[in-house]
């Protein structure tokens, strides 16, 4: 986009009926002049107010609360300064937490990328049911997250799950298997779980980024001697990154923030082991009562992943800068 | 015409703005309109003005959605109130269990606290001063009816807060039939318990002989079950902590060697206790601890097992204790005037009348906690009346203490820590020195 663009929108200069064109041209009064100044504020007034009282406010709130001695009945009782940080950082469980949230940040994000992004390219070729294929691919994105996350453990659970009742049946076990023997098992498969959800959206937005690519690049590669891998390596992937680093930097935070599939699935349970800051300040604010550090937690995963954005928007105006 | 259309959307997405701002903060029961549909809304907050005459004296009530039935229950409830008491406008919002505790403190940091809230904890909006004692929002005619030793349990520095609205209490269920195939009798101490359960797993290793629940939802049960039958306590008869007790951590030993010994289900961290309810009534676990519900539970899940209940085994010659939760009401402390507190009282000498309270018992199958209600209770229904009994002599969680959201969850990661191999000992001594300092 020129940089130079007008914020408000440009009239079109072609098909304008005479008429209009010479009412146009007719001077105008100073309050028409002021109008048309404030008007693309007015336009996105609503937009902005809705942002500040669904995105800022609550996000200073939160701040606010972070650095307030909050009772456990929800009053705040003065400040704190960094008490509430203090705290949690000193708590035995955070740092087993954040190791957690970022294991799990970087295991789902990575391998559903790389699974996504096989998966876009199997599903770009055509063959017979492509669209059958594509379509069956949204299901897990269509379904709600709960739902996913409760037909998984009633896949591994080890007295009635459907995963042990398909091994007996096929002769692989005699008897059911215990297939969460450790919480690094059970994390283990809410990694799977959080994989298995997110790769549909990974595969969409490479897929539309391979859609965009002009088939006379291969054919001029194939001309040139060129093999299926060098295609991939030098015409596909930089053709397609701009599609994979929107979906990455998005599902590091869909990712990070995650809630359904590991409270359903475990709790963060058994001790801590499983949790992830999501998790874990849901555990401090609503079973343990501690509101401030449950916001000081909530402050530390928005820092973390504020950092992460920033990479994202330093990448992108570089981007733009570019062209 | 695209001017006029987004002119039209940025109308609509302003009025959006201004209904988000909307002051009226008591919305109807969920499902339900109000009683009083036709009555026109009063905009202004229904917390402190006192009514002037003629004008009718609004009650917001926030109650806990115990299952299916309770919302139908409180609209039919706040129907025929309003229709008693014209000059007494009633709201109930029925707010599931998931979200209520969101819910109030949400309402409280905006000062919006409800007139009466019908929860299990009120240590915590005691210690803020936000509550009325009992006495002054309960007259003395309803507060006769109470049992004693659950009004005992809501007391703070003398002075009664809360009163208790129902109980639920526990025993030991059993499989009849896998107990006889085994040839164990029904285990009256832990020794005895240790030896059915190795008896179980020899008849049948695919059967859990015992269940046990320690995850986030309940894991404070099982500790209450253990430390209460082994002589041992959360605090001393002072009201002080005594969470490492000699007696604590042998009867938390026990519960672990259990699990390690292969005696139990294979999961207590996760294995909820409607994952065992589950198991017991397809005849996968042949033990377990559970509350007066689950023969509605069983019935209600089409089981046919053969079983029955008996007292929590126990050990050294303790009596056995059960365990009882307890729910209740209290009246927020909002500037009421004297004639909201008539109202206020109104509304409890109308829900505790006899045969409307013991109706709102076994609506969703708990226990009476008036004397009153525990004879209709039982006379109406035989199988509760055992119940009736236990419940009048068990045991509760210190909910009193301003602590207790800190010990219950303490405890529990103390057994999860202990089931991923921790020290007992050490393990309480820490949550000891963390809770009392």
């Amino acid at each position: 986009m020129s940089k130079s663009a007008p914020a408000a929108p440009v009239k079109q200069k072609t098909a304008v009926p005479a008429k209009q064109n010479s009412l146009k041209r007719r001077p105008r009064s100073a309050g028409a002049k002021a109008l048309r100044r404030i008007e693309p504020y007015l336009w996105i007034a609503p937009s902005m107010i809705l942002m500040a009282v669904f995105i800022l406010i609550p996000i200073i709130s939160v701040f606010q609360m972070s650095m307030s001695d909050v009772s456990k009945a929800g009053k705040i009782k003065g400040f704190n300064g960094i008490a509430n940080f203090t705290k949690v950082i000193n708590g035995s469980a955070f740092s087993l937490v954040l190791k957690n949230t970022l294991v799990w940040t970087v295991a789902v994000v990575v391998l559903s990328t790389i699974l996504g992004f096989v998966l876009a390219l199997i599903l770009n070729n055509q063959f017979k049911g492509r669209k059958i294929a594509r379509a069956i691919v949204v299901f897990p994105w269509a379904t709600t997250l709960v739902i996913q996350a409760s037909a998984w453990n009633f896949i591994i659970n080890t007295d009635y799950g459907t995963l042990n009742t398909l091994l007996i049946k096929l002769g692989i076990l005699q008897q059911g298997m215990n297939w969460t023997p450790t919480p690094e098992a059970y994390f283990a498969w809410e990694i799977a779980c959080g994989i298995f959800v997110t790769i549909p959206f990974v595969t969409f937005c490479v897929l539309s980024g391979l859609q965009s690519i002009d088939t006379s690049f291969y054919e001029a590669a194939t001309v040139d001697g060129a093999n299926y891998w060098q295609k991939l390596f030098k015409i596909t992937l930089p053709l397609v990154k701009s599609s994979l680093t929107v979906s990455t930097v998005l599902n590091i935070i869909y990712v990070f923030n995650s809630f359904p599939i590991i409270w359903t699935m475990t709790k963060g349970d058994p001790a801590n082991h499983t949790d992830t800051l999501v998790t874990y300040l849901y555990k401090l604010a609503f079973y343990n009562g501690r509101q401030g550090e449950a916001a000081a937690v909530s402050v530390i995963g928005f820092l973390i992943l504020l950092l992460c954005a920033s990479v994202y928007m330093i990448y992108t105006l570089r981007k733009g800068d570019d062209m | 015409m695209k001017k006029f259309l987004a002119l039209l959307l940025a109308l609509v997405m302003v009025m959006a703005l201004a209904a988000c701002g909307n002051k009226n903060d008591t919305p109807p029961a969920a499902d339900n309109p109000p009683a009083n549909a036709d009555t026109p809304k009063d905009d202004t907050p229904s917390t402190s003005d006192p009514a002037p005459s003629g004008e009718k004296i609004d009650i917001n009530v926030i109650a806990a959605q115990y299952g299916q039935n309770t919302t139908q229950w409180w609209a039919d409830f706040q129907s025929e109130f309003n229709k008693t008491y014209e000059n007494i406008n009633l709201t109930v919002e029925v707010v599931s269990w998931n979200d209520i505790y969101t819910v109030v403190n949400t309402r409280v940091s905006n000062q919006q606290a409800p007139d009466i809230l019908n929860i299990d904890v009120f240590a915590d909006y005691q210690a803020d001063d936000l509550l009325l004692p009992a006495k002054d929002f309960v007259s003395e005619e309803t507060y006769a009816k109470m049992y004693p030793a659950f009004l005992d349990q809501s007391v703070v520095d003398g002075t009664v807060w809360a009163i208790p609205d129902l109980a639920s209490a526990r025993a030991m269920y059993y499989n009849v039939d896998i107990l006889e195939a085994a040839g164990v009798e029904v285990p009256t101490t832990w020794d005895e318990l240790k030896a059915a359960c190795e008896k179980i797993k020899e008849y049948d290793p695919e059967i859990y002989p015992w269940g046990i629940d320690m995850t986030t939802d309940e894991g404070q049960a099982a500790f209450a079950y253990y430390i209460w039958n082994n002589g041992g306590d959360f605090t001393d008869a002072d009201g002080n902590w005594t969470l490492n007790s000699a007696e604590n951590v042998e009867a938390i030993e026990y519960a672990i060697s259990l699990v390690k010994d292969g005696l139990t289900n294979s999961d207590p961290a996760t294995d909820t206790r409607y994952d065992l309810q589950d198991m017991f009534g397809t005849g996968k676990v042949a033990m377990m601890i559970g509350p007066n519900s689950i023969p509605t539970y069983i019935q209600e899940g089409g089981s046919t097992i053969n079983y029955a209940f008996a007292a929590i085994p126990t050990n050294g010659g303790n009596p056995s204790v059960s365990a009882g939760v307890m729910d209740r009401f209290m009246c927020f402390d909002n500037n009421h005037s004297p004639e909201k507190l008539e109202a206020i009282k109104t509304f409890f000498d109308f829900f505790y009348d006899d045969t409307r309270y013991s109706d709102w018992v076994l609506m969703e199958g708990f226990l009476p906690a008036t004397s009153a209600g525990g004879e209709i209770v039982a006379s109406s229904d035989p199988s509760m009346a055992p119940w009736v009994d236990i419940v009048g002599s068990c045991k509760f969680y210190p909910t009193a203490k301003s602590e207790w959201a800190d010990v219950k969850q303490g405890v529990i990661n103390v057994e999860q820590q202990a089931l991923l191999g921790g020290n007992v000992q050490e393990l309480l001594d820490g949550l000891q020195s963390e809770i009392a300092g």
